[in-house]
């Protein structure tokens, strides 16, 4: 009869290996930083031009799905990103072309799944910060949820507890939860976390 | 003999009286109705309060922002705001079709609230919890909800009054809960909520865990658009992308359907009211019939109609 032991304890050593992975964002973050500060940027520098966020709807990053915002009612398209359509679609709603290749080509390389502009709101006043959420390098196990590090761009330097977690007020008495999540500190204005969210 | 007919004979006109004016009575029942208002009738009465005292009842609410959030309630309907991560969107959907239809009502029940601490709807009494009352104009990070003190108070009360079979093992409130099974809306809950407290005529199709058999969706809800307000119990997480992978078929979100168009055989345009917006979708018949669990269709009540 065949011994399957070593089957057996293989699998058990991947199982524990994958769920003890190190989570290092800070690492990740330093070595990825000029991508994801360039995202970040032309974001924001064409979000000014028109509302939107994207979503990459597939795991090739192939497709993607364009929440544009106007004052009256959201759009919602689905594209190939080869699609002619897209770029008439970019257009019609001005934004720069050459500006979203380049945000759509970043998101592709650091494999950053949506993009978005949240509001939160400080002493009731609207703020907003840049949300963006990138897929976990890790094995794809059966019931295991994939996991993806989401990271906070704020526009103001922000307060954290001695716990790097990212408060919500000068007061310094509350955490402040975005998307429901506890958020950490990577720098005065870029706080992370990881979520089986990304939106 | 001839006394008995006689006496059998009146006994039938004092009962076929008695039966007419039963009728009258019942035709006139206004309870029987829909009741409705307009928007130029809630603005004018609205527009009259400059200025709102503090409620004791409601300890974290501000009557500045109160007033502010229900003028805006009243002037833009479309703007109600469920909040970022709550349960709340069966109770926003619920909360349009009562901005639609009777947005003096709204306005009313809302101030009454307020006011008072509870109020009356129909045969609905909203007596808060304590909890309820502390927390309402207190939740934060959730978006717009945090600086919408009504739909806060609103909300709170609706989930605090109305229980389905999913709040019962979470009846009471505790912080956070929110975001929990206490807040969650099953498709009976809501159908009977959008009947009990407004008294619509509710045609549903559909269920919790299973898709209603529906030959042609787009037929269909082309006829109940023109019936009345269409309300659409749906599976979100396929429809916004939430997770990489489904976790379970099941329904978990209320939108109110707009406008359904056909772009050609194989696409349809679908707008959709939710989270404050307007939303327009493009979508195949065959994702439509995959997302689509419940289908309500809540028509204006005139009198006599059961």
């Amino acid at each position: 009869m065949k011994n399957r032991y070593p089957y057996y304890i293989l699998f058990v050593v991947v199982c524990i290996a994958s769920s003890c992975t190190t989570v290092n964002i800070t690492k990740y973050y330093s070595k990825h930083k000029p991508v994801l500060d360039s995202i970040e940027q032309t974001y924001k520098t064409q979000y000014r031009k028109q509302k939107f966020s994207l979503l990459f709807t597939d795991n090739k990053y192939k497709h993607l799905s364009l929440e544009l915002l106007t004052d009256s009612i959201r759009y919602i398209y689905d594209f190939e990103i080869q699609e002619t359509r897209l770029n008439d679609t970019l257009e019609k709603y001005h934004l720069d072309l050459s500006s979203m290749k380049l945000l759509i080509g970043n998101m592709q390389s650091v494999h950053c799944k949506w993009i978005d502009n949240l509001d939160y709101y400080v002493d009731e006043k609207k703020n907003y910060l840049v949300y963006m959420s990138m897929r976990k390098k890790t094995l794809r196990l059966p019931f295991v949820e994939p996991k993806y590090y989401v990271l906070s761009y704020f526009s103001q330097p922000q307060y954290y507890d001695s716990e790097g977690r990212l408060l919500d007020h000068r007061s310094r008495k509350r955490l402040r939860k975005i998307n429901n999540e506890i958020f950490y500190r990577v720098n005065d204005k870029v706080c992370y976390t990881v979520s089986t969210l990304f939106r | 003999m001839k006394f008995s007919q006689t006496y059998w004979c009146k006994e039938f006109v004092q009962l076929f009286l008695c039966l007419c004016s039963s009728f009258v009575l019942f035709a006139a029942n206004d309870n029987d109705t829909t009741q409705t208002s307009t928007r130029e009738q809630a603005i004018a009465f609205v527009d009259k309060i400059s200025e709102l005292q503090p409620s004791i009842y409601w300890p974290h609410i501000k009557p500045a922002l109160f007033l502010h959030n229900l003028k805006e309630n009243v002037h833009q309907p479309l703007l109600l705001y469920e909040g970022t991560n709550t349960n709340f969107c069966g109770y926003a959907a619920l909360s349009y079709l009562f901005m639609h239809d009777d947005p003096l009502g709204y306005t009313k029940l809302m101030l009454q609230l307020y006011t008072y601490g509870k109020a009356k709807i129909r045969n609905v009494s909203f007596q808060p919890s304590q909890p309820i009352k502390d927390v309402a104009g207190n939740l934060h990070f959730k978006g717009a909800l945090d600086i919408r003190p009504v739909e806060q108070m609103w909300f709170l009360c609706l989930a605090d009054h109305f229980k389905g079979y999913l709040n019962f093992l979470n009846t009471h409130y505790d912080p956070g809960d929110e975001n929990k099974l206490w807040a969650s809306v099953n498709y009976g809950k809501f159908n009977r909520m959008a009947k009990r407290l407004f008294n619509y005529k509710v045609n549903a199709a559909g269920s919790d865990l299973m898709r209603p058999y529906i030959h042609d969706m787009y037929e269909y809800l082309v006829n109940s658009m023109k019936q009345g307000i269409t309300v659409l119990y749906l599976n979100n997480t396929i429809l916004r992308k939430k997770y990489d992978r489904i976790k379970a078929n099941i329904p978990s979100h209320y939108v109110i359907l707009l406008d359904i168009q056909k772009v050609d055989d194989d696409l349809i345009n679908i707008t959709y009211w939710d989270y404050g917006f307007r939303t327009m979708r493009q979508l195949t018949p065959s994702f439509l019939n995959k997302i689509i669990f419940g289908i309500s269709q809540c028509t204006i009540k005139k009198a006599n109609e059961k």
